[in-house]
């Protein structure tokens, strides 16, 4: 697909035209954090250097509450939204976890219309990473900070203005009025993303991962590494590729609602007869990086984290997924136990 | 330079291992990130050296006593509020006294990593605390902030930072003296008239996701199915919506009546920032006012509500009208 050029004078004019055509989500500033939210003026992008928004922008097609029907008797039908949708600013990593979501969602036997009638007809352009932060690992799971995976195109950021890489015909027709990029520009592009991955993870040996991870299954590593988890939702929550749901009744609302369910939580595996088959943290934490690391990789050859580093910014006690990894491959080696 | 003091904790935390009179120290260690420590478990003496205490230890360790089982053998580095909940939980029957050691450290306050982060650009790559100021490198660049301007509020807001009730007492005196925080912020919550005060929780629990890191940071919620999970009957909404965030809330604080020792470790937690000692600390202002009561203070002092019985002659002691409006 195409390569095209965009100035630092034309962005404004060109971000206008898509805000009035389409519904542009970008990351935006709040009171507390950034996030995507739907934009009225340019003024409120917040895209920088580096740096995510706190809430992955998986929701906008997952919504960690959605409404599936209303009990008057008929199913809720899902409304199609007048304004196609336009995500904007996504980092590569998120912009990957959307395609990875597609497994789970998209699948050709039993496609989840909810998710697809939001995905199918949205647009997604990421946004180079050319500061990646301290808790950034996409290199290590298969990803890049110029990954496309997931994108319709692709913004990378020079000084003067943007070389716009286009992968998919409905993105090619928001830029046909830019100019190709030359060559010089896109040269740039290529050196500044050799200068950023400079100094980036190397890449983790994914079947070996997954090889030791089930031959831990039954080892202490867990019970170890999750000495000091508190059982809370965030790293599940804030994590661009865990998809589980809860499925419920708001009986008051005459609702039957999807909410966003965490593997991390006591009573996520709790049977009706009372009987836990996770009954420890050790169990559940067992599950996350398993899920991640062991099971995505069985099922899809890849690993099913795609490096973000939220889960490693914002848990409480600092439980690091990519030491965990790391300590798991080398468990043998230190002892095995204490 | 290493602190003083954390040489003096591993000496005694040692002392306790090889004596064999516990199983376990719970403290902190270096964690992942500049800006993080991680809770850390030594049972055994070469584990020691990995000890470590500092302004970055965000969490209230008397957690952990609900996680572990109550014939445990336990020593817990603890500052004041952490010394306080222990002893709350202790009251409660979550441990039992004799198998707890406690190590007390005067508290210096808790660095609130958002106020770091507010006064920077960019990923921090090292904090570093001498005395009354942190040392934060950022893009290479090298920030002198005073401490006292970086603390969370809770710390702020302490009335207690020196542990009470301990076995071991490192350093007699603390580093910030007694009762020279900030409680002011609470008269001026009461000031706002009813509709003001919904207008404040509305703002802060609208951004709740219901991930409950709140819940689990804290040593006092330490039910076994809490009420949120509980399904028959449903009490409140598990969709991510107002009525269930707000229920979720309010009956939270309220069941930290007499029991919140007002460390802030929900708020320090939580990965959107709400603010919510707010609540609780309201809560304990009216138990110190119309019980003479202080959460963690005394050893043999049941929380009122603990003890209130029907017979009880103000049993709906009211004053100044400040409930109702």
């Amino acid at each position: 697909m195409s390569i095209k050029w965009l100035s630092n004078q034309d962005y404004e004019k060109l971000l206008s035209g898509l805000i009035r055509e389409y519904s542009l989500y970008a990351p935006c500033r709040s009171e507390k954090e950034l996030g995507f939210r739907l934009v009225e003026e340019i003024s409120q992008i917040a895209i920088e250097d580096s740096g995510n928004t706190r809430f992955p922008p998986k929701s906008l097609f997952f919504p960690q509450s959605e409404v599936l029907m209303k009990y008057n008797g008929i199913l809720h039908s899902v409304e199609k939204e007048e304004k196609r949708k336009i995500l904007f600013g996504v980092r590569p990593c998120d912009a990957r976890a959307m395609k990875l979501l597609d497994h789970a969602f998209n699948d050709e036997k039993a496609p989840d219309e909810y998710w697809q009638s939001k995905r199918d007809s949205a647009i997604v352009i990421s946004y180079a990473c050319i500061a990646p932060g301290g808790t950034c690992f996409c290199t290590m799971v298969g990803g890049s900070p110029f990954g496309t995976v997931g994108s319709d195109a692709q913004f990378v950021k020079l000084e003067d203005g943007f070389v716009i890489r286009i992968y998919s015909e409905q993105a090619e027709k928001l830029f046909t009025d830019l100019p190709d990029a030359q060559k010089k520009m896109t040269q740039a592009a290529n050196d500044l993303f050799d200068q950023v991955i400079n100094g980036m993870p190397a890449m983790v040996e994914k079947q070996q991962v997954h090889d030791k991870l089930l031959s831990l299954f039954e080892s202490d590593f867990w019970r170890e590494i999750s000495e000091s988890c508190l059982g809370c939702g965030v790293c599940t929550f804030l994590c661009p590729t865990c998809f589980c749901f809860d499925i419920v009744d708001e009986t008051l609302r005459k609702e039957r609602v999807r909410n966003w369910d965490s593997c991390m939580f006591r009573i996520y595996s709790l049977e009706a007869s009372g009987h836990n088959p996770r009954p420890t943290k050790s169990e559940r934490t067992r599950q996350r990086v398993m899920h991640k690391y062991a099971y995505w990789v069985d099922q899809i050859n890849e690993i099913g984290c795609t490096g973000c580093g939220r889960c490693v910014e914002f848990c409480p006690v600092n439980i690091d997924i990519r030491e965990i990894v790391e300590k798991a491959l080398h468990w043998e080696m230190i002892g095995g136990a204490k | 330079m290493e602190n003083p003091r954390i040489q003096k904790i591993r000496a005694e935390a040692q002392k306790l291992l090889i004596e064999e009179k516990v199983d376990v120290v719970i403290g902190f260690k270096k964690g992942s990130l500049p800006s993080k420590m991680q809770p850390f478990f030594a049972s055994s003496v070469e584990e020691i050296e990995q000890l470590e205490l500092n302004g970055l230890c965000s969490n209230n360790l008397a957690v952990y006593l609900n996680h572990r089982s109550k014939g445990e053998r336990v020593a817990i580095i603890c500052r004041g509020c952490e010394s306080r909940a222990i002893q709350t939980l202790v009251l409660e029957n979550r441990h039992a006294r004799e198998n707890l050691t406690l190590i007390g450290i005067p508290c210096i306050g808790i660095l609130d990593i958002h106020k770091i982060e507010q006064k920077l650009q960019g990923s921090i790559s090292s904090i570093t605390e001498e005395e009354g100021q942190v040392v934060v490198v950022s893009g290479g660049r090298e920030h002198r902030f005073d401490r006292l301007d970086l603390l969370h509020d809770a710390c702020l807001h302490c009335e207690h930072p020196t542990p009470v009730n301990v076995d071991i007492m490192i350093d007699e005196a603390g580093w910030i003296p007694e009762n020279s925080f900030d409680k002011s912020y609470c008269q001026a919550f009461r000031l706002l008239n009813i509709a003001q005060r919904y207008e404040k929780f509305s703002h802060e629990t609208e951004r709740c996701i219901r991930c409950y890191a709140c819940r689990e940071a804290c040593p006092m919620c330490y039910c076994e199915e809490c009420f949120v999970d509980h399904s028959r009957p449903q009490w409140i909404e598990s969709t991510v919506e107002q009525a269930g965030q707000q229920a979720w809330h309010i009956i939270r604080a309220f069941h930290q009546t007499g029991r919140c020792v007002s460390c802030g470790a929900c708020e320090r937690a939580c990965p959107l920032e709400i603010k919510m000692t707010y609540l609780t600390d309201l809560l304990n202002q009216d138990m110190e006012r119309d019980y003479g009561f202080e959460v963690g203070m005394l050893p043999d002092q049941l929380p009122p509500f603990a003890t209130l019985s029907e017979t009880e002659e103000q049993f709906f002691h009211q004053q100044d009208g400040d409930h109702v409006h």
